[in-house]
């Protein structure tokens, strides 16, 4: 049977920002990727920040937006491969909870394939991928009507001084980090962006087509 | 073998050609194991909904919830949000969300109609709907 196949669309963060908008995304079958060009701060379904707390982000100079994923709050900024999945589940054989699991490998493989080992995914309610107690991958999806939305966040270079200002996915006590800090070397989302892509053609099991969008 | 069911809120139904029944309120109090103990007549058509909603009708009241296959889908529940009662719905409209640790999932309405009730244990006890939800079979009576 031929693989499924999806559209690789990179987008500026004006484009993506506006993708983040809580209606249910009805297209099928896009990979949306992004390196915010500025600090945005987002929430989830359940919330994450008090009206105290988004004064204070705005004040910073960050954009702060309400989404309709899973998770709380967390920071997204240059530096940080988004990564935006927007496929039909069925159509990959997935569950949802598989589909998480499968984004959380993509994070790990990545890692192993940058040279650093050691990263793993850790179960509910420390979603995302870790190394020791510090979190290097961010994840929070929306499913409707088996079409998903939003994705996983990955600190390539991420300035981590951001996320100071939040309690990262509520989780009070942990910390985050970044390939370039674990590896002592500024690393790039250019630079990890293609074997990023064959981890995910590998572990969705699909082909790539190519489609750049104009930010 | 008692029947156990995720209640997620209870449709009652606008006088409208298109729907088929009018709709009663059932609350699932937390902890409380709610059994269909009446006769085969009195119970009335389960339908599922493409395996993940569905919904009960019964002397033309109905109530929706969500199956055993969606609740391990999704794994454990931590949060449920439900549309406001008196709300009207379309079919296949929205009605709330439910959330496993950072997987967030729509829930649409089976039919059309309006929110009588809606099971408030769920706001305070969101895993509530791994506890409850119907067994294979459903119609199944002891």
């Amino acid at each position: 049977m031929q693989q499924p196949a999806l559209r690789l669309v990179r987008l500026g963060r004006d484009r993506w920002l506006r993708r983040l908008q809580p209606e249910p995304c009805t297209e099928g079958g896009a990979l949306l990727l992004c390196e915010p060009a500025g600090p945005v701060y987002t929430t989830g379904l359940r919330g994450g920040l008090t009206p105290e707390e988004t004064a204070r982000l705005w004040a910073l100079g960050a954009e702060v937006r309400v989404t309709g994923r899973g998770g709380l709050a967390t920071f997204h900024g240059p530096g940080q491969l988004l990564c935006h999945p927007v496929l039909d589940l069925r159509r990959f054989g997935l569950r949802l909870r598989m589909h998480v699991a499968a984004l959380e490998a993509c994070a790990v493989r990545l890692c192993e394939l940058q040279g650093l080992q050691g990263a793993r995914a850790r179960p509910p309610p420390y979603t995302g991928v870790w190394l020791d107690e510090r979190k290097i991958c961010a994840i929070g999806v929306r499913c409707g009507r088996h079409i998903t939305s939003h994705g996983l966040a990955l600190n390539c270079s991420t300035d981590l001084t951001w996320f100071e200002h939040i309690v990262p996915c509520g989780l009070v006590g942990t910390g985050v980090t970044s390939l370039s800090k674990e590896l002592q070397r500024h690393i790039t989302v250019d630079e990890v962006m293609p074997p990023f892509l064959v981890a995910f053609k590998e572990i969705y099991k699909c082909t790539l087509i190519s489609e750049d969008s104009p930010s | 073998m008692a029947i156990m069911r995720a209640v997620l809120c209870s449709l009652c139904a606008v006088p409208a050609p298109a729907a088929p029944c009018l709709l009663r309120a059932w609350q699932l109090g937390a902890g409380v194991i709610r059994t269909l103990c009446t006769g085969l007549a009195l119970l009335s058509v389960c339908k599922f909904i493409e395996k993940h909603e569905w919904i009960t009708t019964e002397n033309g009241i109905g109530t929706v919830g969500i199956s055993n296959f969606a609740q391990e889908a999704l794994g454990d529940v931590v949060y449920c949000s439900l549309l406001e009662v008196g709300t009207k719905l379309n079919k296949q409209d929205e009605f709330g969300a439910l959330e496993s640790v950072k997987a967030a999932s729509e829930l649409y309405s089976p039919l059309s109609g309006e929110v009588p009730e809606i099971n408030e244990a769920l706001a305070e006890n969101p895993g509530l709907v791994n506890k409850f939800y119907y067994e294979d079979g459903c119609g199944s009576c002891l």
